[in-house]
Formats: C-alpha cells, sequence, structure tokens
C-alpha cells in the first residue's frame, strides 16, 4: 500500500483545490510594507502585527452592537488535539492551521473551501504537542512549520508545495509548533524539544529558495559569550533554552525579540551555572541573526517555567518619561517592563507578581535578577513545592495590549502548585528527559480558592491593576484578543465558551457554546466592509490533560469533548 | 477528489500492518526468534534475561534483534517495553503471553505515538511521558488513565538458552492514532 503512494503524490492530491481557482487572479502578495503596517482589515500574522499586541484596530464590533455578534460559518477541521493558531487573513483569504501540521484555505466571507495542504508525518513520529500554531504569509506563499521539524513552504493560491527544508531531526527530539516569522525576505522559525533534551536555536531561511540564510544557537559553544555560565563539561549539548514560540519584530532597530524556554534536564544541579540564554528574551539582528543583547529572567531554572513568549513592543511611561518598552507576563508570575535599548540591548526595569508566585523572595531593581527561595527550588534528589505551578501564571496563550484602554489583558492562573524531585536520567534521542516522570509532579490546587482561571488587567504606564474576571470552575488556557471597538475576546475555559467583555469595564457582554474548549488565539478582519471575528475551538494539549488532573482534584468534568471548528462571526 | 485523497491519508496513518513495513531488516517489526536488547542502562546494547529485570517494575526499554544480530531500531515502532513481575499477579491473559513473569508490550503509546517510559510508583504502571496515559502491565497493558483510545499491543514471550525470545508478532495494531 505504502508503496502505491508515495508522500509526494499524496500531498499533491490534497492540495487539490475545489474553488481555489476562483481566488487565484486577486490573491493580493504580502509585501515587507504589508508586514510593517498591515491594513485594519487583514490579520497577517499570528498576533496581528510584529508588536505583538493581539489587537485590531477594527471598532465595526463594539461594546454597544457585541450582543447581536451571531456565527457566519463554521468548517470542520477533522482532527483532534489543541487548536492554536489564529485564522490568518489576507484581502478575504483566510489560512487556518490545526493539529498535524494542516492548513486550510477558505473564502474568509462565505467560508468556501478553497484548499487544504496535510503533512505526511514520518512513521513512528511523536511529539509532545501536535499543535500548530498559525502559518506565516509572504509574497505568494504561505509558511508552515512542520511538526517533524521541517519548513514547508506553500502556494497561497493552490496550496501546492513549493519547497520544504529540514529545520532539525524529530528523532532527536526536535519539532516545531510556532508560527514562522517573516523578517526581510527571510522566514525565520524556532524549535520545541526541551523536554527530550535539545539544544535551542533560531534559524532563518530564504523565502523564495528555502535555503538557510543564519542559524543561532540560544546555548553558547565553548568558547562563546555566556559559555562560562554552563559550569558542567557538555551540559550545554543538551541543555534546552527551546523556541517554540514566535519571536516579535521592532522594525526602526531591525531587531527581533525570541523568547527561549528553561533548561534540559528539568534540575538546575544538573547543569550548575546561569544557563544562559536559557528562560530568557533575546533580542538578535533582522539580517544576521546575531546576537544584540537579552535579559534572563531567572538563572539555573528548576520550575519548568519557560520564558518562550516574546514580550510585547510597547511604548510606556516610566519615571515621567516614555519609554520604547517590552512588556511581558511571564509563566514564573510575574509581568516584566523591559527598556528595548537603541543598540539592542534589553534593560530590566521594573516586574511584579501578576499571580502569587512564592519563589521569588526578590529581584534585585537595576539587574532583575531574582533572589530564589531555596525551600521552593527543586532539585536532585531534593523535593520542593512551588506556586504557580509548572504550568505557571500563565503558559504559552497570549496576553493582549490595548493603545485605547492603555492596559494589558492578561490570561492567568493561580491557586495551583506542583511539588516534585530531580533524578539522573540517561538521555535517549527523542524521548522525555527531564528528570522528573509525569506521575511524580504531584499537581495540586488550593481546594478551598474561590476560583484558578482569571483574567488579570494592568494599566501599562503605572503598573495599577485593573477589572478581574474569576472562573471559579476552569482553569484560563485561552489567549486573548482585543480590538479598537474596545472589547476583549477570548475562550480559555472548559465550559466552551467563547466571550467579549467591555475592555475598560471587564463586563461580559456576550458570549456562545462553541463545540469544544478553546485555547487558540482569536483574530479580527474586515471583508467588504464587513468586520469579522474568527476563532478555532479545538481542546487538548496540556489543557485537556491539567482537566484530567482537576477532575480528580476537585471533580470537574474530564470530558471536554475534543474535535476542531473555525468559528466566524459578525453582527446581524 | 479531495474526499478521496482524504479517505487514503486515514488509511495511510492508522492502517499500515505490522508486516506491512519495509523490507530493510532493521525496521522489520519483531519476528519469532528476535532476541531483546537493552536500549538503556549498565546492559545497554545487551540480550535481556528475566533475572536482569526488577520484579514488579519499572519497565525497561529495548528494542527486538534478529538471530544475525541485527537490532531492528529502524522503525520507531519497534520501541518495546519489558518488566517483571510475580506471575501470580499476572492476569490469565497475560501469564500466557509471559515467560517466568516477564512481560513485553510495545513501548509506543497508542494515543499519540510517544514512548511509554514513566513510570508510576504509586500505581506501579508504566505510564507515557507526553500525556500520562498509564497501563496495567499485570493485566494486557489496558489503559487506567488518560487519552489513549486502548490498551498496548502485547508481545508474546518465551525463553531460549537462558535470554527472553519473542514468541509471534504484536497481538494488535502498534502506533498511535495520527488524529
Amino acid at each position: 500500500m505504502r508503496g502505491l503512494l508515495s508522500g509526494t503524490c499524496l500531498a499533491a492530491l490534497l492540495a487539490v483545490g475545489l474553488v481555489g481557482a476562483a481566488h487565484s487572479a486577486d490573491y493580493a502578495p504580502v509585501t515587507d510594507a504589508r508586514l510593517d503596517n498591515p491594513e485594519p482589515e487583514n490579520w497577517l500574522m499570528t498576533r496581528g502585527t510584529y508588536k505583538g499586541w493581539s489587537y485590531s484596530p477594527l471598532d465595526q464590533v463594539n461594546t454597544s452592537n457585541v450582543r447581536n455578534l451571531v456565527p457566519v460559518w463554521s468548517v470542520a477541521t477533522g482532527v483532534d488535539s489543541g487548536h492554536e493558531a489564529p485564522p490568518i487573513v489576507n484581502n478575504g483569504v483566510m489560512f487556518v492551521s490545526t493539529p498535524y501540521a494542516q492548513v486550510m484555505a477558505l473564502d474568509a466571507a462565505s467560508g468556501d473551501f478553497l484548499w487544504r495542504y496535510k503533512r505526511k508525518l514520518p512513521e513512528g513520529f511523536s511529539a509532545l504537542h501536535n499543535t500548530n500554531r498559525g502559518v506565516a504569509l509572504y509574497g505568494d506563499k504561505v509558511y508552515l512549520a512542520g511538526l517533524d521539524a521541517v519548513l514547508v513552504a506553500l502556494d497561497a493560491r493552490t496550496g501546492k508545495v513549493v519547497w520544504e527544508t529540514k529545520v532539525g531531526d524529530w528523532k532527536d527530539g526536535y519539532y516545531m509548533t510556532m508560527a514562522p516569522l517573516v523578517v526581510k525576505g527571510k522566514i525565520l522559525v524556532g524549535v520545541a524539544g526541551g523536554e527530550f533534551g535539545v539544544r535551542g536555536f533560531v534559524e532563518a531561511f530564504d523565502a523564495e529558495t528555502g535555503k538557510s540564510a543564519w542559524k543561532t544557537y540560544t546555548i553558547p559553544a565553548p568558547g562563546e559569550p555566556g559559555s562560562d555560565t554552563w559550569q558542567k563539561p557538555d551540559t550545554w549539548k543538551t541543555g534546552g533554552a527551546s523556541t517554540w514560540m514566535t519571536g516579535n519584530y521592532d522594525v526602526a532597530s531591525n531587531t527581533v525579540y525570541w523568547g527561549t524556554g528553561n533548561g534540559s534536564p528539568w534540575f538546575g544541579d544538573q547543569r550548575p551555572g546561569d544557563n544562559l540564554y536559557t528562560s530568557s528574551t533575546l533580542a538578535l539582528d533582522g539580517d544576521s541573526g546575531k546576537l544584540k543583547g537579552h535579559f534572563q529572567y531567572q538563572q539555573n531554572e528548576d520550575w519548568d517555567w519557560d520564558a518562550m513568549n516574546a514580550p510585547m513592543l510597547v511604548d510606556f511611561q516610566h519615571n515621567g518619561t516614555t519609554i520604547p518598552g517590552l512588556l511581558s507576563p511571564q509563566r514564573s508570575g510575574y509581568l516584566y517592563w523591559l527598556e528595548r535599548e537603541p543598540n539592542g540591548g534589553i534593560k530590566y526595569l521594573n516586574a511584579i507578581a501578576y499571580v502569587p508566585q512564592n519563589v521569588f523572595k526578590s529581584i534585585d531593581a537595576t539587574t532583575g535578577r531574582p533572589v530564589v527561595d531555596m525551600d521552593h527550588k527543586p532539585g536532585t534528589g531534593k523535593m520542593a513545592q512551588f506556586c504557580p505551578g509548572l504550568w505557571g501564571g500563565k503558559d504559552w496563550p497570549y496576553e493582549s495590549y490595548s493603545p485605547k484602554t492603555g492596559m494589558v489583558y492578561i490570561p492567568a492562573n493561580e491557586n495551583h502548585c506542583n511539588k516534585f524531585e530531580g533524578k539522573v536520567e540517561e538521555r535517549v534521542p527523542g524521548q522525555w528527559w527531564t528528570g522528573v516522570a509525569i506521575p511524580d509532579f504531584h499537581f495540586s490546587v488550593d481546594t478551598k480558592a474561590g476560583f484558578y482561571g482569571e483574567i488579570k488587567t494592568y494599566n501599562v504606564n503605572t503598573g495599577t491593576p485593573g477589572w478581574r474576571q474569576l472562573y471559579s470552575r476552569s482553569m484560563m488556557w485561552g489567549s486573548l484578543l482585543t480590538t479598537g471597538g474596545n472589547l476583549v475576546f477570548g475562550g480559555g475555559t472548559n465550559d466552551r465558551e467563547f466571550r467579549a467583555y467591555n475592555a475598560s469595564t471587564g463586563e461580559e457582554l456576550w458570549h456562545f457554546k462553541t463545540n469544544s474548549g478553546i485555547i487558540a488565539p482569536p483574530s479580527s478582519f474586515a471583508v467588504n466592509g464587513v468586520q469579522y471575528i474568527a476563532v478555532q475551538s479545538g481542546y487538548g494539549v496540556d489543557a485537556a490533560y491539567q482537566e484530567q488532573l482537576l477532575s480528580e482534584l476537585v471533580g470537574w468534568q474530564a470530558d471536554v469533548p475534543q474535535g476542531g471548528v473555525v468559528w466566524v462571526f459578525a453582527v446581524r | 477528489m479531495v474526499g478521496g485523497g482524504l479517505a487514503l491519508a486515514a488509511g495511510l496513518a492508522t492502517g499500515l500492518a505490522p508486516g506491512a513495513r519495509a523490507e530493510d531488516p532493521s525496521e522489520m517489526p519483531p519476528q519469532p526468534g528476535d532476541r531483546l536488547v537493552f536500549l538503556t542502562g549498565p546492559k545497554k546494547g545487551t540480550a535481556i534475561k528475566p533475572a536482569d529485570l526488577p520484579l514488579g517494575g519499572p519497565q525497561v526499554q529495548a528494542y527486538p534483534a534478529s538471530p544475525e544480530g541485527v537490532l531492528r531500531e529502524g522503525s520507531r515502532l519497534n520501541l518495546l517495553i519489558v518488566a517483571r513481575f510475580d506471575p501470580a499477579q499476572l492476569a490469565p491473559e497475560t501469564l500466557a503471553r509471559a515467560t517466568e513473569g516477564v512481560v513485553a508490550y510495545s513501548g509506543v503509546c497508542t494515543h499519540q505515538a510517544c514512548p511509554v517510559n514513566a513510570w508510576s510508583d504509586e500505581q506501579k504502571m508504566a505510564v507515557c511521558s507526553c500525556h500520562g496515559s498509564t497501563y496495567d502491565l499485570r493485566d494486557g497493558a489496558k489503559l487506567v488513565f488518560g487519552p489513549a483510545p486502548h490498551a498496548l499491543a502485547a508481545l508474546p514471550l518465551k525463553r531460549a538458552d537462558d535470554v527472553l525470545v519473542v514468541a509471534d508478532k504484536f497481538t494488535s495494531h502498534v502506533g498511535g492514532e495520527m488524529m
């Protein structure tokens, strides 16, 4: 059977469009200028713009009419697991990626099906997270980070493969889930695999040819700056610092900001030293990938607190002046204000805990380095509890910044902890290698707490907390979207709801029960003068696993139905 | 046409019988007469003897090796887990496939094909590291927790000389359900 149909042939079969020809003529190529300044009616990249705000300036749907928001079309993705990609829209054509490295192209207004690409994964392939977080658009191509660590360029009009380039070896534990980032004719990708003991990197490929242009490792090799922070020989080779979420880009300074994961294995005493550049934000030159600056949130990491999300590029007030800043609610439970220095350096300004955290005793006001409470730092053979637990104050779901309100909106979780100790384990390429097995995580929640998931908000200039939305019977796993209509959209709860809140007051203005739980980022776009809100509903991965634990701990429903659907809403 | 392609894709993803895999002996599924060889630990690369295994678990990871010595590690679907229990603890069907209390199963989780390489001391069961599916190796590797759809495929064993040898093919389909 296998001999009858090669992978290439299969992909070609699947890429055959039903009505693709209808859109071939008027597909609008994506240029650097359009990426620098996307039209409000388009959602050209995973977080909307290079600044990473997850904000749409569209205001046709607003606080006064959102009650009339209704679904106008939907489509089944045909797959299960966690759907984590926003619908990407370019002039009326929507591109949606799903788990298992599938891309669907649809008419964004009508929902008519244009084409589908479905990657054939290698026999025996496995990944910790079978998800995908969105495609990138450039020229007349669509770029997909294949789960099997292969970057794929598709023809935007037909879905046919233009080129493929291997980024990493999946048998060694590399895989890819993030949306690629386009920077001046290059396609930038990062890799997952921290739990398998990979050495992270960001690599750029020529958009036309797929040829590698540069590759910057997130862990220095011996002799390179920072290599002295890996004091035990060879630990740098398998030290983690994966790069599993998309970076943001400062066009003016030509700087890419990219987040890195925690260290591998998880226990710092097995890799003595600060372990640069684990749990850091890196500043990379947009042309060469050269490291221009970095900020490490916590050193010699033990808590699985990746710093994977790139900070948002937000200019805020600090000591009476406007600072070109970086704003980042970290998995550690702290919200950071950092400064983008002209040379690419990243300067610490301030941080506050946005959820209760028992690990940092204090943070140095000048360097931003935390003083760690050793009672809450697990080690090899040393059991310790820490809160929030390994899923953090927030995990990967996106926060949002609204320039209308000057507030940051954080999808957060609290009242949960983990308690574990490490073991020294032999590494098998491509296998779990954290030093602690899943059954030994000892995840716990405060069963007397009135809530677990929440949305927290802060004024970015003053740090003053704003409204909160508490979820008494759910964790919060949904990315947020703010809009010019002064709305916050998001799902994230186990009750399958998609909700809209007043961005100023937090009042819930609208909700709709979807097919599954929503963990994907919503996006907004307009076609022929009509504004749409779109989101994928498809529960899975860590949210589903955690839900199963909570069903045992506090009796929540373990079965949140899975299976993806793309929903598109408009006011009628 | 698209519909036809998808049906074909589903067939490829889930319907591959173990015997239909490549002719390369390193990729062939375990065959009767194969020995089981440690993947990790101080005895890595050597054939497993029952006494090498701790009584009551945890499992060890292994690959089959042909009588000619070809290690069948060419396909991840050949990953095995092997554990030794008191035969009195084994369910009847499991006991029938075991030798001296030693049981072998596919080490590939039936959920999404991750290695079942973790162990729950509390439950005395094997656990998948990716999404926590938990299998009772004493009772046909039936699923007791987690998202996997069904039990791991069992690999009947016998003893030849002093080492473990495959007695028969996998009892069921090996691999995850990719979608």
